[in-house]
């Protein structure tokens, strides 16, 4: 097939050089012709548009273009002198006008010199020269240059993006060395003065080390500029990048209906709510720093949600939120009356702590500590208070609390950190003024684990708990409009520090009259609401009452005793219920019936004691209670044994007894020597039961001395007291719950260190009137009023008698003491 | 392509056009078969016979020569021109040699026609 081959022009044999002919010139700025290439050329300058006018006049089309020396010479204005002498001739392929400018295309044809100027005006016109065309020296040096020039071309593509495949192969295919310079000649911005050299390069060898010249400094251009782009276009992707996965999360979170919005419009949500909530200005700044620091976090930041928790844990707390004060004295009165029989003491002290509050609203709130029994009312106390103020309650347990952080709370660096119980229940009440009962104060443990203890009596302190801070909050919170009620069933496990800053006021246990009123008044009616009866379907008989706690329970509060009688009150409903009967009446007798046997048998006063035995009181946590020292006399024993899970202070006090005894046995009526040949037992029942404390000396000193002297201790008779060495009569604690134990034993004849006597006004008068106290100062005192006159044991005289002979017949003598 | 390649080099900067070329024009030609050779038509208006040469080397035919603006005289001003007046050449390789051929050439409506029989 016929084919048409573009580049090969050596086929046609160069004709032999014309002789030099006259011809227009045409002056170029920044602009090089080059042979064998086609390009756009536009003129519009007057001289020039004649000079092309003029060619385009004639046959051949030609035009010699030459270029000026300098770039501020225009086209016009070119003189001779301005102008390179060696151009190309080009022959006009197209002209077109267009708005006074001629859009030319021209093609390069030949290289000429100047020989001759022959005319400026109206146009340049010059003789010219025809030169040959390029000589090869040393084709080595040319192929070799040709590749390295390919090379570098291929460079340059690589570097620019989406070169079609086409585009590099025909630059590639470029076989003619010496159109392959031309050309990036004109495509490359050289410089007019480069270009012009390689257009006077009159062989091919110093062409092509020009163009490798040119092109490798434009490569090396290029591959910076394209390093350049790149890391620009790097730092522009990544940020672009994270912007779409950012905006992609969004979406997908959006999607799942996690949020409305993203961390955004949570950040977004709590600054609008901080700024509607009632702040210090402290804890605001705070806040809002904290604020800052949560918007600048991604949602998946750890921190993020612990700050999340944090603020909306300080908007939650009531900083400035009060309850308002509704204190009526007399509506206090009578709320706790109402919920309360008895206790005039505790509620007159109530009352003048309530009424000092009325009178200086701002002062310090005080800090009451009830301290007694279980069941003796001290929390329902707490509650009657705060209704009675009308302000929130909140109950915090302390009881077995180690860990000081439970108050204070975990700095919030820890995993799971939460503010103390304090800052918890503030939020919970949420007013900054509630009454808050911490229960069970004495119950607190105290161990390496920390020492809750201590973080209260910040808390406690009206000087300092207006500023508490808790670890978690950080910020200081103003407790001191919060009215403190703490309980305590005893007072000796509390701190002294502690104790030093509350109020303490002692619950003792009821008597069974006020069991029998509570019962009557609160119990019994509460019972039989709750169980669904209804108020004359049930009478308990004060006899039967009276049996109930007497027998059925033992405590120094009424807890058992409302239990029992809800007990009751259900086997009545379920008769009731049962359709077998419509009104129950329970008398004394019937009661075992209900319940079943006794089940507390109190220790009662013996009918008759033996010698050594003696009648003492205990204070338990369940009240008090009567109890029996037995003491017995070991014969060719010696010292002094004890029984019965006694503590060392009781021990001790045993021992000090004896010896007191025995130091002054002649002045009390004391043989001594029963007491040097004898050893001596003391036993205290119940021997199951731990006992301990100085409260015993004077019981054993009775049993002792009992033992000692043959005499019996009046059976009618209880005492209590701590005893010294040298005879004194120490007073003791828990005189009302002992008496009233006594009193329950049948005893009414109590011994009494004389100090204690103020402690018998809070025992109830009714009580108080059926026994004789006798206040002892003195062990000789006791003994008088303990001591039965005569020894009354035959026996007992027998055997001092034959103990006393043995010894007068023995070869000792006995011991005599000269009174 | 060259206007391509054009594009690629701009980019590094420079707003210059350019095309490699020869220094001829290549007019178009169609090229067929006929019982006794074959036919070939040369698109050359406005070429003058005497300006044409038609060589044969080996299977090679070779159509040269030069198109020139006769109809122009001094002083006219062209408007706009599109045709090219130049040297022109024309290379056609045959599938088989066509030497010794006989040749007959004649213009027709602007195309030159030329004839090539099968040489007896």
């Amino acid at each position: 097939m016929a084919e048409e081959k573009t580049t090969e022009t050596k086929t046609v044999t160069p004709p032999p050089l014309p002789q030099p002919f006259e011809i227009a010139i045409l002056p170029l700025q920044n602009t090089t012709l080059f042979p064998e290439t086609v390009v756009p050329l536009a003129v519009g300058r007057e001289r020039s548009t004649r000079a092309v006018e003029e060619a385009l006049a004639t046959e051949e089309k030609l035009l010699a273009c030459v270029t000026t020396k300098t770039e501020n010479v225009t086209g016009d204005d070119a003189k001779p002198g301005d102008l390179y002498k060696i151009g190309t001739i080009v022959n006009i392929k197209r002209m077109m006008r267009n708005e006074g400018i001629m859009q030319l295309i021209v093609q390069g044809m030949d290289r000429f010199e100047i020989v001759e100027w022959t005319a400026e005006q109206p146009y340049l016109k010059a003789k010219v020269q025809i030169l040959p065309d390029l000589r090869r020296v040393d084709d080595e040096e040319i192929e070799a240059l040709k590749r390295n020039i390919q090379g570098m071309i291929q460079e340059a593509l690589a570097l620019l993006p989406n070169v079609p495949p086409e585009i590099r192969a025909a630059v590639m295919s470029q076989e003619n060395p010496v159109q392959l310079s031309y050309f990036l000649a004109s495509v490359l911005d050289l410089g007019t003065e480069t270009e012009q050299k390689m257009l006077e390069s009159s062989t091919v060898d110093g062409l092509l080390t020009l163009t490798h010249a040119a092109l490798a400094r434009e490569v090396e251009i290029m591959q910076i500029r394209s390093k350049i782009a790149s890391e620009a276009q790097n730092e522009m992707d990544k940020s672009q990048r994270d912007y779409v996965l950012r905006q992609q999360m969004k979406a997908i979170q959006k999607e799942l209906g996690d949020d409305e919005g993203g961390e955004k419009a949570e950040a977004e949500q709590l600054r609008e709510r901080l700024e509607k909530a009632d702040l210090p200005d402290d804890v605001r700044k705070e806040a809002e720093r904290e604020l800052r620091r949560m918007e600048s976090l991604p949602q998946a930041a750890p921190d993020f949600h612990v700050i999340r928790t944090y603020l909306e844990y300080i908007l939650e707390l009531p900083w400035r939120k009060s309850s308002e004060e509704k204190l009526d004295l007399n509506e206090a009165r009578r709320v706790l009356d109402e919920d309360h029989y008895g206790l005039e003491d505790i509620k007159e002290r109530i009352l003048e702590s309530l009424a000092v509050v009325k009178l200086r609203p701002d002062s310090k709130s005080p800090i009451i500590l009830f301290v007694g029994p279980p069941g003796v009312g001290k929390t329902s106390l707490g509650r009657s208070i705060a209704r009675a103020l009308g302000r929130e309650f909140d109950r915090l347990s302390l009881g077995g609390m180690r860990d000081e952080a439970e108050l204070r709370g975990h700095r919030r660096t820890y995993v799971g950190a939460m503010p103390g119980r304090i800052i918890q229940s503030l939020r919970r009440v949420g007013v900054n003024n509630p009454v808050m009962m911490l229960d069970e104060v004495d119950k607190l443990g105290n161990d390496f684990r920390g020492d809750p203890a201590s973080a209260l009596l910040e808390i406690l302190d009206p000087a300092q708990n207006n500023t508490f801070r808790d670890n978690y909050i950080d910020l200081p919170f103003d407790l001191s409009k919060v009215f403190f009620i703490a309980t305590a069933n005893q007072l000796q496990p509390i701190p002294m520090p502690l104790r030093d800053r509350m109020e303490i006021i002692q619950l003792a246990g009821y008597s069974d009259r006020e069991k029998l009123n509570i019962a009557k008044q609160y119990l019994i009616p509460r019972q039989i609401k709750e169980n669904g009866l209804t108020g004359d379907q049930l009478t308990i008989s004060d006899d039967a009452i009276n049996l109930i706690t007497s027998r059925y329970t033992r405590e120094a509060g009424v807890r058992q005793l409302e239990r029992t009688v809800g007990n009751l009150a259900r086997k009545v409903a379920l008769k009731v219920a049962q359709g077998l009967t419509e009104k129950v009446s329970i008398t004394a007798e019937e009661i075992k019936g209900y319940l079943g046997p006794p089940r507390v048998y109190p220790e009662e006063a013996r009918k008759e004691l033996p010698a050594g035995v003696a009648t003492g009181m205990a204070w338990t946590e369940m009240g008090g209670e009567v109890l029996f020292i037995e003491a017995t006399l070991l014969p060719g024993g010696s010292g002094l044994t004890l029984t019965g899970q006694l503590g060392d202070v009781m021990k001790e006090s045993a021992q000090a007894a004896r010896s007191y005894l025995w130091s002054h046995a002649t002045e009390l009526g004391i043989n001594p020597e029963i007491i040097k040949q004898n050893g001596v037992h003391i036993h205290v029942p119940a021997g199951a039961i731990p006992k301990d404390g100085p409260s015993a000396g004077v019981t054993m000193s009775s049993a002792l001395a009992s033992i000692y002297t043959g005499r019996k201790v009046r059976s009618d008779t209880s005492m209590t007291g701590e005893i010294t060495l040298s005879g004194l009569v120490f007073p003791v604690g828990g005189i009302k719950e002992k008496v009233l134990a006594a009193h329950r034993a049948g005893i009414r004849r109590i011994v009494l260190p004389d100090r204690n006597e103020a402690d018998v006004d809070e025992i109830p008068e009714d009580v108080r009137r059926e026994l004789e106290i006798i206040p002892v100062k003195r062990i000789s005192d006791v003994l008088d009023a303990v001591l039965e006159k005569e020894s009354s044991d035959p026996g007992l005289k027998s055997y001092f008698a034959r103990n006393l002979e043995a010894k007068a017949d023995g070869s000792d003598r006995p011991v005599t003491h000269d009174i | 392509m060259a206007k391509s390649t054009n594009r690629y080099f701009q980019f590094l900067g420079s707003s210059k056009k350019a095309q490699v070329s020869g220094r001829l024009w290549y007019p178009a030609a169609d090229v067929y078969k006929v019982p006794d050779g074959w036919v070939v038509k040369v698109e050359l208006a406005g070429v003058s016979a005497e300006d044409v040469e038609i060589d044969i080397q080996g299977n090679t035919l070779i159509i040269a020569g030069c198109r020139k603006d006769r109809s122009c005289v001094s002083g006219i001003s062209y408007e706009q021109m599109e045709i090219t007046y130049s040297n022109f050449e024309k290379t056609l390789r045959f599938p088989a040699p066509i030497d010794g051929a006989k040749l007959d050439h004649m213009f027709e409506n602007g195309l030159l026609i030329i004839r090539l029989h099968k040489g007896q």
